[in-house]
């Protein structure tokens, strides 16, 4: 077996000059260097981030739930991100389905923010301020986000997609001072108002000081302020510079019970994370332009803002994938030129099935460089096609997640690329496989402290995040994925090790779900799980296991459930199939198993068949499984 | 032509509408893409759920608005195309 692409001009990469900076000649050397806490503060004297205060201690504590990363010094994010490149070099480019297109000079956008957070701090705004937003993918968004984070307030940010109710279930527990949202989007050429639904949300946070209009529409909010207006403001003489720890980015996460977590990232770890994945990991640099397919809801939004304290551009896009054209991202990446694409298994997949061939299409794609995948498994078969269908350039899967708002995967500049597997681990990152199968294949661990492990979870006195974390091996994080490193020293990931859903690169918590169908009519019990289906866009499919009080499932039953699934959750909660079972499979101690269940639905035994009450029920899901095709839903 | 009508408005239940196609696809003139049946990336689902029904392959280049757009284009590509075998 051959790599899809082997690196030929690594020697002048920034991995080849950190490496001969700190005396490591092979990267064996250098990953294994890098697990001593020597490596961080190496490295942020390197890289030239702007901080204040001492580096040493490096750390302090050696347990991975509670050391602490350079408790003396003190840094601005958002100053380290406007630090680099010259005034005139293009800083954001920001795109839209219309074909418009708007950039901000570095010089720009440094004076946008510190007018707008001069304007925020007139209006009361303070470092510890917690800031949500609903937002598009646009360059107004991102002024608002440092403008915020410039004052060490906290951002939270997500899509204008999601309904009333779950913005509310996010937002609340924040008790946030300030709302900054846009009044509409754009969809498929189609503008979809928001404003009203915002005002509703506005008038259900009680904790709300000051609401301000990303856009024109969203000035129909009673009493919301225009941005432009606070942006009025004499500039912000200095970025106050604050504790590693300052919390930084709150993002989502759901999980298998309780609410969804709300999880706390701090200012330091964050920065020096993505500026060590996106320098050393991905090369990136002034003269770079990256674009990376996301909306403001998922964690990678946070992750390519990170990329200004490269160097690089970062190319937004707000709006559809497949609108104007169907090869619409592409024609970006040829009319940016950018020179790093982030994408999807998902998207990779749709060009795939529909016949989109970039190098076959008429477009000028020279610049691009390398093409990033994250969000669920790049498949073989897909990485390979992705491959030969963009040209001879590395397509790099990366994995991690919104628990640690970065990767514990991802590619590296002298690494060769192989069909399926990510190519490196993080350096850095004490990345081990727990109790491996005889196949090699067990839990992924973090064996060490690492700066980008989140301060907490809001709301939790610490026993929410232990248990999600470190209760099932204290001193190890557990990130909740199935993991086999090779002998290669690439990594495979084989899908969730907890009940957690990928669909379609879509994260789903099956709390959310079982939320939504709670108290519909005749619906006894539900259990969600994802099922391995190589065909699918992501390589599998959301499987909903019914139990009814009375009667069967059928048609009518299954468009309700899946109707009001995607009313009350979004598209990714619909199932692709349902299926009923007298009982679902339940631990002696009362618990729903969804482990068991996707087992048999993988075709595997069930690996916690002998702690089940009811093992049974897993042979009638079997022989269902075995029957039922999708078409007969 | 009635049966394969019902055959791509269950796909469009099951997948998009979830018991409003009949509603949503007003006509079989209407288009598609501009009345909100479905995107780009519903379009691919359809059209692999198609090949994979009915047996047939479909040629990636003929995938567009002339042929795709409106459910009496589908149901005209369909029934003239050499290798369509499903109900009529």
């Amino acid at each position: 077996m051959k790599p899809l692409w082997e690196p030929t001009s690594a020697s002048s990469s920034q991995l080849a000059e950190f490496a001969r900076f700190v005396g490591q000649s092979s990267w064996e050397a250098l990953s294994a260097w890098s697990l001593s806490p020597e490596f961080w503060a190496t490295f942020v004297r390197w890289s030239g981030l702007v901080v204040e205060g001492a580096l040493e201690p490096v750390r302090v504590g050696h347990e991975v739930e509670t050391a602490r990363f350079f408790p003396s010094l003190r840094l601005s994010y958002v100053e380290n991100l406007l630090a680099a490149g010259a005034d005139s070099d293009v800083a954001l480019v920001g795109r839209d389905e219309s074909g418009t297109r708007v950039t901000l000079t570095r010089a720009e956008l440094r004076d946008r923010v510190r007018r707008l957070a001069a304007g925020l701090r007139a209006r009361g705004v303070l470092s510890g301020d917690r800031v949500v937003a609903v937002a598009r993918n646009t360059v107004e968004t991102v002024v608002a986000c440092l403008g915020a984070c410039a004052l060490g307030a906290t951002w939270s940010s997500t899509s204008p997609d999601l309904g009333a109710g779950s913005l509310h279930d996010r937002f609340a527990p924040l008790a946030p001072t300030v709302l900054m949202t846009a009044g509409a989007y754009a969809y498929q050429g189609a503008g979809r108002p928001i404003a009203d639904k915002m005002a509703v949300v506005a008038t259900n946070l009680p904790s709300l000081r000051l609401v301000v209009a990303l856009d024109e529409a969203a000035l129909q909010i009673e009493g919301a302020v225009a941005m432009a207006e606070l942006e009025r403001a004499e500039p912000l003489a200095a970025f106050p510079r604050l504790p590693f720890d300052q919390p930084l980015f709150i993002v989502f996460s759901s999980g298998t019970t309780g609410p969804p977590k709300c999880i706390v990232h701090g200012a330091g770890g964050t920065l020096v994370e993505h500026v060590k994945e996106h320098r050393l990991h991905g090369d990136l640099r002034s003269g770079d332009r990256l674009y990376f397919q996301t909306s403001v809801g998922w964690m990678m939004w946070n992750w390519q803002l990170s990329a200004l304290a490269s160097g690089a551009t970062v190319v937004l896009r707000d709006g559809s994938v497949s609108f104007p054209d169907d090869d619409a991202l592409w024609r970006l990446c040829a009319e940016e030129r950018v020179t790093v694409f982030g994408t999807s298994p998902t998207y990779l997949q749709y060009c795939r099935d529909a016949g989109i061939v970039p190098r076959q299409r008429n477009l000028d794609l020279s610049s691009l460089r390398e093409v990033w995948s994250t969000g669920s498994i790049l498949s073989p078969a897909v990485h390979a096609w992705a491959t030969s269908a963009v040209g001879d350039l590395p397509v790099q899967s990366l994995s991690g997640g919104t628990d640690i708002l970065g990767c514990f995967f991802l590619g590296a500049p002298t690494r060769p690329v192989w069909s399926g597997e990510l190519s490196s681990v993080s350096l850095g990152l004490d990345v081990r496989v727990a109790e491996p199968g005889p196949d090699g294949i067990g839990e992924l661990v973090c064996a060490s402290p690492f700066p980008s492990r989140p301060l907490g979870l809001v709301g939790d006195d610490g026993g929410r995040f232990f248990d999600a974390y470190f209760s099932q091996r204290p001193g190890m994080w557990t990130h909740g994925d199935f993991v086999e490193l090779t002998s290669r020293g690439t990594a495979k990931i084989h899908g969730r090790s907890d009940g957690i859903l990928n669909v379609r690169g879509v994260r789903i918590g099956p709390a959310e779900i079982y939320a939504i169908l709670e108290g519909m009519p005749n619906l006894a019990a539900t259990m969600a799980v994802e099922q391995r289906a190589a065909d699918e866009p992501g390589g599998s499919r959301l499987v909903l296991l019914v139990v009814l009080a009375e009667g069967t499932l059928d048609r009518p039953l299954m468009l309700r459930i899946k109707k009001e699934l995607s009313q009350r959750g979004s598209m990714a909660h619909v199932p692709s199939v349902i299926w009923q079972l007298s009982a679902l499979p339940t631990t002696r101690s009362g618990k729903r198993s969804e482990r068991a269940a996707r087992d048999v639905l993988d075709g595997k035994p069930a690996s916690n068949r002998d702690a089940l009450s009811n093992p049974e029920v897993l042979d009638e899901l079997a022989a269902l499984a075995t029957t039922t095709t999708t078409a007969a839903t | 032509m009635q049966a394969l009508r019902q055959v791509i408005l269950d796909w469009l239940d099951d997948n998009y509408h979830f018991g409003d196609a009949a509603k949503v696809v007003r006509d079989d003139q209407m288009s598609f893409l501009q009345g909100g049946v479905l995107d780009s990336l519903g379009f691919v689902q359809l059209v692999l759920f198609i090949e994979k029904t009915f047996g047939m392959k479909i040629n990636r280049k003929e995938l567009s608005p002339k042929n795709f757009d409106s459910m009496g284009k589908i149901m005209a590509y369909l029934l003239s195309h050499p290798d369509y075998v499903g109900p009529r």
